[in-house]
């Protein structure tokens, strides 16, 4: 007990008066000596001593540690040039780390916003067989699991998209969502104002209709009116009493502004028109709702053979779900970053190895003077700690930068990007990348520094011990340096490559000079019917137009879909609805192949003989000849699709594929149709104009033409370039990005070359200067010296190759026409590398070559 | 062969111990005290003998104090505490039994 007792207070007494416990150290080793002073003349035992002693005392870190941070302040302001630079260095490195850190943070790790939100699933159909995952769901299937599970507080339906809305006077597209009455359960959020939807909404007929608006939308459209309960909204062709607005931030799906009540009663099992999500009471896994829901569906397969047969049910977290997509580009983002902060370290390694070796003489004598080797690296360590702390911060600020241009320039339809920023578990990573970063590129070079040999050192100072051993760690470290930026440059190279053939694809229409407006008629299928009738010859009327249609759904849009299945020459039983063969279907007015330059290859165009009157007529193209038809001539055969008519519709015309749904997927079999023969489908046409000149100056024009014929059709303006360069901005933003990163690790390695040559060269000038007055020739010195950025170069670059073999494997979905192993591009890389390797080597080897012997004469 | 002088691991101990059982000292006569006792063969130089004074210290075995010497100086006495008197005698049994056994080693080849 007394023992504890006197080692706390001694442990107490050491920490309270570490001063006064140094003094009295130090009082009761002067008298020691001053009595040894005949036996002891060596004055380094004293400190050696002490050093011990205070090993001996608890508490010692923390004062060593502020010591060294100290003495490492100092020994930074001493050099400030290569302090700066490696700083900088680190900085670049953590920065990326930390914007593409909180570009992870706020998109895959954080949760969403709403109360308990791992409760909230989505519920999808699944091909049970090859496990296939659709996830739109029939509404009749729907039904059923919600009415015979047990795992779910709420479930609903819902679909989205714009919609015609009328708030005031002038007609608008508003982002717009027909939901199920059970969704605002499923999230728990209860409105700002007013209520939600309710049983009482679902009565057909017998009361008025209703919508509730977003935060936004109440703020925007109606100046935050707080009388708005008592107004009333047009969506679509019928007006609708506002009853709720929701809470700022609320706006599922996919930044609603409207929402409209689900009052379908109609149900079929084999329309997949859906998205559902719903809510998990508590306890319940998504493992083992899913579990409860694919019983009920086999029971529904038995009970429902001909549409349900194979199809089970596949639950999932909403979060996984929505980021779904986005997750392998942030990861593979991230690994990228995470190599250039590798890279980083290795050169700042390499730049601290080259000061330990300049500070080979203070450190030889701080061990003379009792250092341990320990102690020395603690030093060292210290230092290299202190300047990533420092870079560190730099680094946040430099990631504050970096993520306003990465969150601008990642594609718009990135989910959650919004929630992106600088929080307290970003700066909690970076502090832990800062201090494993100053582990890794302090630690090599402490070592070596720790090792030196007194005697030679102090004799001979810097230049004779930094020697051989150093050089040689700084070329492993450089050759490592040039193995990642390979690695790096090869990825950029792959996905440029892709980028590049993605453009010069040929998407099977021309993308230039045409001008697309979106416009909604809200009226009677006749009057919408009569709008683009009478709109279309006016723009083909006016000065510039070279050729005018309209179609349901213009190339590289994906947000208007419409597929289903069709079958050639033969009625399709409910069995057959909704597998295979599949096919795009498009509503089109005559003259929309001229407009987008698709080809007609065989038989007519629609024209105005195609009208409701008439019989059924359709158009395909190649792909679906060539998929159903083998070959043989198309026309006149009869074509059945499961969309909006189940008639069936004769042949008129083929024209050519085109990437419909976007420039890097296949065009697949595609059935257009004429829009007066089709009613609810015609109501939303995109009427698309070539031009000659630059499209957009057409738009105010044809806004007035529309106006003119109908004012109550809301119209929105787009171009085809632009619309397909959306479908581009991910690839792009992706090669961008690789491009840099490899720009910054090339440039890094390159710098590493450099340094190890030039190093090299003042290492061995007087040996080269031996040489030169020896007779040898200033190419065989250049030649000489030329040879050990090559070997690096070489080494590194095989190295890197190998890695790169592996790591490109996880580009292969991104890729466009492209193999990860594309030999050119390795061919390339290798190429590029070398060539810069030479350059970097050339420099500094420059210098060996115009020494002089004089200088040799001087020196020594 | 290492020097007569040098000190078998962890017996320094021991000896500053038995030695502070007599009476307390300061560092420096605890050496000379060791030198003469073992008439000049071992000898403790500063850098072994203040860790294992602190050492011990820290373990509880000793207390330290500062008084003034003979010739007026602030001089460091360290004397033995009770945990310390417990472990002299468990240190020299186990002396005992060591230095017997590597002795009949030692007389046996």
């Amino acid at each position: 007990m007394t023992r504890w007792l006197s080692q706390l207070r001694a442990a107490f007494h050491s920490i309270v008066h570490r001063r006064g416990a140094e003094r009295e150290l130090d009082d009761e080793m002067r008298y020691h000596l001053q009595l040894e002073i005949e036996a002891q003349r060596n004055a380094g035992l004293i400190e050696k001593s002490k050093e011990e002693c205070r090993d001996q005392r608890q508490g010692r870190l923390l004062s060593e540690f502020l010591r060294d941070l100290r003495y490492a302040g100092r020994a930074l302001r001493r050099r400030p040039g290569s302090a700066t630079l490696a700083i900088s260095i680190v900085a670049v490195g953590i920065g990326a780390n930390t914007a593409v850190f909180s570009v992870v943070n706020g998109v895959l790790l954080k949760s969403l916003p709403y109360p308990d939100s791992n409760q909230i699933v989505v519920v999808r159909t699944v091909a049970v067989k090859t496990g296939e995952i659709n996830p739109l769901v029939a509404l009749a299937n729907f039904w059923d699991w919600r009415a015979q599970s047990t795992s779910f507080e709420a479930m609903a339906t819902y679909r989205s998209g714009e919609a015609p809305v009328t708030p005031g006077d002038t007609a608008e597209y508003a982002r717009h969502a027909n939901v199920d009455v059970q969704l605002f359960r499923v999230f728990k959020i209860e409105p700002l104002i007013g209520r939600t939807f309710g049983p009482e909404d679902l009565i057909p007929d017998s009361s008025q209709p209703v919508a509730m608006i977003s935060h936004a939308y109440w703020q925007s459209r109606y100046g935050g009116d707080r009388g708005i309960l008592q107004r009333t909204i047009r969506v679509g062709s019928g007006l609708r009493q506002i009853v709720g607005v929701m809470p700022p931030g609320f706006q599922f799906p996919n930044r609603t502004d409207v929402w409209t009540p689900e009052t379908n009663r109609t149900a079929s099992r084999t329309s997949h028109n859906r998205l559902a999500v719903a809510r998990l009471k508590s306890g319940v896994t998504p493992e083992s709702a899913n579990a409860e829901l694919n019983i009920i569906a086999a029971r529904l397969s038995k009970q429902y053979p001909d549409s349900n047969e194979g199809r089970g049910v596949s639950v999932a977290r909403l979060q996984d779900q929505l980021v779904g997509d986005v997750r392998l580009m942030l990861y593979l983002m991230w690994g990228a970053v995470g190599l250039v902060l590798l890279i980083a370290c290795a050169n700042t390694a390499t730049l601290l190895l080259a000061n330990a070796a300049a500070r080979t003489r203070e450190i030889a004598v701080r061990t003379a003077l009792g250092a341990s080797r320990r102690r020395i690296i603690r030093q060292l360590v210290t230092e290299s700690l202190l300047l990533a702390i420092v870079a560190g911060t730099a680094g946040i600020a430099l990631a504050y930068l970096g993520l306003q241009v990465l969150v601008a320039l990642t594609p718009a339809d990135v989910v959650r990007l919004t929630d992106t920023h600088i929080d307290g578990r970003v700066l909690g990573f970076t502090l832990v990348v800062s201090v494993l970063t100053s582990l890794v590129f302090g630690l090599v070079p402490a070592f070596h520094a720790s090792k030196i040999d007194l005697a030679d050192a102090v004799k001979n100072g810097a230049r004779a011990t930094a020697g051989g051993r150093t050089i040689r760690a700084r070329a492993v470290l450089v050759v490592a340096e040039i193995a990642l930026a390979v690695v790096l440059v090869t990825g950029a190279g792959l996905l440029v490559k892709s980028l590049v053939a993605l453009q010069n694809v040929d998407l099977g229409f021309k993308p230039g000079h045409v001008l697309i407006m979106k416009a909604t008629g809200v009226r009677s299928q006749a009057e919408n019917n009569a709008f683009f009738a009478q709109l279309l010859p006016r723009v083909a009327a006016m000065p510039g137009v070279l050729a005018v249609g309209a179609t349901s759904i213009p190339p590289g849009d994906l947000t208007l879909s419409g597929d289903g299945t069709y079958h050639i020459d033969r009625v399709p039983e409910v069995r057959d609805l909704d597998r295979e063969p599949h096919a795009l279907f498009s509503i089109v007015a005559p003259g929309v192949f001229d407009a987008l330059g698709i080809p007609l290859t065989r038989g007519r165009d629609f024209d105005d003989r195609d009208t409701a009157d008439s019989s059924l007529v359709a158009m395909v193209n190649e792909a679906l000849v060539r998929k159903s038809l083998g070959g043989q001539d198309p026309i006149g055969r009869t074509i059945f699709c499961s969309w909006d008519r189940k008639d069936g519709m004769t042949i008129v015309g083929v024209v050519g594929d085109a990437r419909q749904r976007s420039p890097g997927l296949e065009p697949m079999p595609e059935c257009y149709m004429p829009y007066r023969q089709h009613g609810y489908n015609s109501n939303t046409l995109n009427v698309v104009a070539r031009t000659d000149g630059d499209p957009m100056t057409l738009a105010p024009s044809v806004r007035r033409a529309a106006a003119e014929i109908a004012p109550e059709v809301p119209v929105s303006f787009t171009t085809m370039e632009a619309t397909i360069a959306k479908r581009m901005e991910e690839p792009t933003f992706r090669a961008l990005l690789f491009l840099v990163l490899a720009g910054i690790a090339g440039c890094l390695a390159m710098a590493g070359v450099y340094g190890v040559v030039a190093h090299a060269v003042e290492q061995r000038s007087k040996e080269i200067c031996l040489r030169i007055a020896l007779g040898a020739s200033r190419t065989a010195v250049l030649r000489m010296m030329l040879g050990r950025g090559v070997v690096l170069a070489t080494v590194g670059t095989a190295l890197g190759l190998v890695g790169a073999f592996g790591a490109t494997r996880f580009l292969a979905t991104m890729l466009f026409e492209v193999q990860p192993l594309d030999a050119p591009v390795y061919l390339a890389v290798v190429v590029l590398l070398g060539v810069v390797t030479v350059i970097a080597s050339y420099v500094p080897a420059r210098r060996a070559a115009v020494l002089s012997p004089v200088e040799l004469l001087k020196t020594d | 062969m290492s020097k007569p002088t040098d000190l078998v691991q962890g017996t320094l101990d021991l000896l500053i111990l038995k030695i502070l059982a007599l009476e307390p000292l300061h560092g420096w006569a605890i050496a000379q005290r060791i030198r003469q006792m073992s008439r000049d063969v071992l000898q403790v130089g500063q850098s072994a003998l203040y860790p294992a004074l602190h050492k011990l210290e820290r373990q509880g075995f000793l207390k330290s104090q500062w008084d003034l010497s003979d010739t007026n100086r602030r001089v460091k006495y360290y004397t033995l505490t009770r945990a310390g008197r417990k472990a002299v005698a468990d240190e020299a049994a186990n002396w005992e039994r060591l230095s017997a056994a590597i002795s009949s080693i030692v007389r046996a080849v």
